[in-house]
């Protein structure tokens, strides 16, 4: 008996360990690797130079000010995307009609491909924004994307406008799972609707919560295709992500040894981050 | 209900998910793909197939893989492999372009990286050659070799040539003559900065009373600078100044550091685009304006009248409108002549069989030396030959016909970009000059920083 539970047991988790080795586990530590060495990325020789790289990282403040801008960017767009993700699932779920037809319509965005979606907004902003603003003489609405406030603000609308739907399917599923004996149970009561949603909606909604911060905030740090289509770092480098910096570092720049010891130092920090945070998000889900 | 249980897989669950989201983000720092746009074209079983075949005659199945930059010509050059490899069926090619606002030097590396090597692919110059110098086959006994005059000098390194030039291009301020004409402004008085600023402040004055409203409804301003294409100001717009202290591209190369003692003038250059450009009054939103707005949505609708930019962009503006491409033509940039060069190269990869290079090499030869080719590449591709033997071939655009004019009196000067340190044009000095454009950095900084910059490089 025991034995044959741990031949099940490999047998369902030894294909996917072995995936996750191959393409995780091994790419990160030949990564940790060349982090020590001078690679350009494309010479055979490969030459070990010690913690000089990360001396370097250290001292590169325009590493410090993509990190800065991307942390900037993650907060405001977890809010925004669960905040408005789970108004969407909130007004899905309240028995509206066609809200089958608008549950699909608000997934839809995320099934199309960061890249091109990047593109396509970009024409919006850039484009659209700026034909509406002339027509009707409103100057807020001219040369978006050519500064860091409404390139920020076009990324923020981007990731929200794709995002907020995904986050809308898992919250729907959390409401869902409230039990009617509970809502029953505050409609007896008298409870207003303000009251059941701050005291029995979000305390019970939590775990999703958890898993939706998380995914907002590991996507939000490490974006790089609306990154680089929408904005493409530009003007002046001032909304270069992190993931973009590196990409750059090392394939532009051919020093693929520095752009390897900014990945790990990435890698721990957003680790910290999104563990922080897990712990957090855990202590407030109660307990049916 | 079990409610611990689920909580406990739940938690699993969670963690999991934590751990892999995290690792990926490592993973793919790791081996970064050079982004969607990069599709692979190549076929990796045919490839390693042929390795093994790599000693027998040509007339066994062969795969030749370009991964090449032109945007331009991707069309005309597929056609022109289609045509190829019906009279060579036993040839295959792929064809991939990534190019245009996309930058094909990491594009190129992330190929490498991933595996998948191009047979064929472009080189841009004495840093791309030294860069690449282990996959770059030595094409010294290639027939073309001796009609290449000075063309090769970039990509020679011990007297042996690693690349074949794609064209001669060359790049100005491009101009319609219909609207200078309509404006009564003769470009042949253009000669320096300050006769562009004269000539170009007559047209804006006639422009902004009206006067050229009925003719050229679109235009609302002289010129267009698209500060967001970094190539157009860190790499075509400083070379017309760097060139006067570096002559030629490997000066440039071996050079340890950059004096750019004419700053002053590159800077009233750019202030002079600026000056004139739709946006004047909020220099910033120049930073989002790109290629298509400049060319397409820019010249080719007669919205600006001058740009600087190269005869590449004559297939563009044809495209919109014939009658304007026709009627345009260069002004000189910084003196009275025009920066004429190689853009990039083509390079046969010396890592692969024998066989594949003999095929890589036998198409290139077809296409720059047979009759066939000859009209392809002067009349499909729209380039400047960069060979001799093309007499009977002359330019059919009018910008490669203006080129030729300066050509022929001399009036050229050279491109030095290739040789400037690694990404040094587009992410230091351009992105700088968006930063100037932005009013977030002074000129003083935007070159004392290049220069440091470029010394660090250099070091």
């Amino acid at each position: 008996m025991q034995k044959g539970a741990k031949m099940w047991f490999w047998i369902f988790v030894g294909p996917i360990l072995f995936a996750f080795t191959v393409v995780l586990v091994i790419p990160t530590l030949m990564g940790i690797a060349y982090s020590f060495t001078s690679w350009n990325g494309i010479a055979s020789k490969i030459e070990y130079v010690g913690f000089e790289n990360y001396i370097k990282v250290f001292k590169d403040i325009e590493f410090f000010t993509t990190f800065w801008f991307t942390a900037k960017f993650a907060v405001v767009s977890i809010i925004s995307i669960n905040l408005v993700g789970f108004l969407l699932a909130l007004l899905v779920t309240s028995g509206l009609k066609g809200s089958n037809f608008l549950r699909g319509a608000f997934f839809i965005p995320n099934l199309i491909g960061g890249l091109v979606l990047g593109f396509i907004w970009q024409f919006i902003f850039t484009k659209g924004f700026d034909a509406i603003g002339a027509k009707l003489g409103i100057e807020f609405l001219r040369g978006w994307l050519s500064t860091e406030a409404t390139g920020f603000w076009g990324l923020v609308i981007l990731m929200t406008w794709q995002m907020a739907g995904y986050m809308m399917v898992i919250y729907i599923s959390g409401i869902q799972n409230i039990p009617d004996s509970v809502l029953e149970a505050a409609a007896i009561d008298g409870a207003t609707n303000w009251q059941v949603l701050k005291d029995i909606t979000i305390p019970l909604v939590a775990p999703a919560f958890t898993v939706g911060i998380f995914l907002t905030l590991s996507n939000s740090f490490k974006l790089y295709d609306q990154n680089l289509s929408l904005t493409g770092g530009g003007p002046g480098n001032s909304t270069q992500m992190v993931a973009m910096n590196i990409y750059n570092t090392a394939f532009k720049f051919n020093t693929f040894g520095l752009a390897q010891s900014k990945a790990v130092i990435f890698l721990v920090v957003l680790a910290a981050v999104a563990l922080t945070q897990m712990y957090f998000s855990k202590k407030r889900e109660v307990e049916m | 209900m079990n409610m611990k249980l689920s909580k406990t897989i739940r938690g699993l669950v969670t963690t999991t998910l934590a751990a892999s989201m995290v690792l990926s983000m490592a993973g793919c720092a790791g081996k970064t793909d050079g982004g969607d746009t990069t599709a692979p074209a190549a076929t990796e079983k045919t490839e390693e197939a042929k390795e093994e075949t790599a000693e027998t005659k040509t007339s066994e199945p062969v795969t030749v893989d370009i991964f090449q930059f032109k945007v331009e010509i991707a069309e005309e050059l597929q056609k022109a492999i289609d045509l190829y490899t019906s009279k060579n069926p036993n040839v295959t090619i792929n064809l991939t372009t990534v190019g245009g606002g996309d930058d094909y030097g990491a594009a190129l590396k992330a190929k490498f990286q991933s595996g998948q090597e191009p047979t064929i692919y472009n080189v841009g110059g004495p840093q791309d050659v030294k860069d690449w110098m282990e996959k770059l086959e030595d094409l010294g006994d290639q027939p073309w070799v001796g009609t290449a005059g000075g063309t090769l000098g970039a990509v020679t390194v011990d007297g042996k040539p690693y690349g074949m030039p794609l064209a001669v291009e060359g790049y100005g301020v491009v101009y319609n003559k219909a609207i200078f004409e309509a404006a009564g402004v003769d470009p042949s008085t253009v000669k320096d900065i300050a006769s562009m600023d004269a000539a170009f402040a007559a047209i804006d004055a006639k422009i902004k009373s009206g006067e050229l409203k009925e003719k050229f409804p679109l235009l609302e301003a002289v010129a267009e600078l698209p500060a967001k294409e970094t190539w157009v100001t860190g790499l075509h717009s400083s070379n017309i100044f760097i060139n006067k202290e570096f002559p030629t591209g490997v000066d440039a190369f071996n050079a340890k550091e950059i004096k750019f003692e004419n700053n002053a003038d590159f800077k009233a250059y750019l202030d002079l685009m600026v000056k004139y450009s739709p946006n004047a009054a909020s220099p910033q939103k120049l930073n989002a304006v790109d290629y298509a707005t400049q060319v397409g949505q820019g010249l080719a609708i007669e919205r600006v009248a001058a740009i600087q930019q190269g005869n590449w962009v004559f297939g563009d503006v044809n495209n919109v409108d014939p009658a304007v491409a026709e009627n345009l033509a260069f002004l000189p940039v910084g003196g009275d002549s025009i920066p004429l060069g190689v853009p990039m190269y083509w390079a046969v990869n010396k890592g692969k069989a024998d066989a594949e290079k003999q095929a890589a090499k036998d198409f290139l030869n077809w296409l720059y030396t047979s009759d066939e080719g000859k009209d392809i590449v002067v009349n499909k591709f729209f380039f400047i030959p960069p060979f001799t033997g093309f007499d009977n071939y002359p330019a059919k655009d009018a910008l490669g016909r203006d080129i030729m004019r300066y050509q022929a009196e001399g009036k050229t000067t050279s491109w030095v970009f290739m040789g400037y340190p690694t990404a040094w044009g587009m992410d230091i000095l351009g992105v700088n000059i968006q930063k100037y454009l932005a009013g977030e950095m002074t000129w003083d900084k935007v070159i004392s920083e290049s220069q440091a910059k470029w010394a660090e490089a250099r070091k």
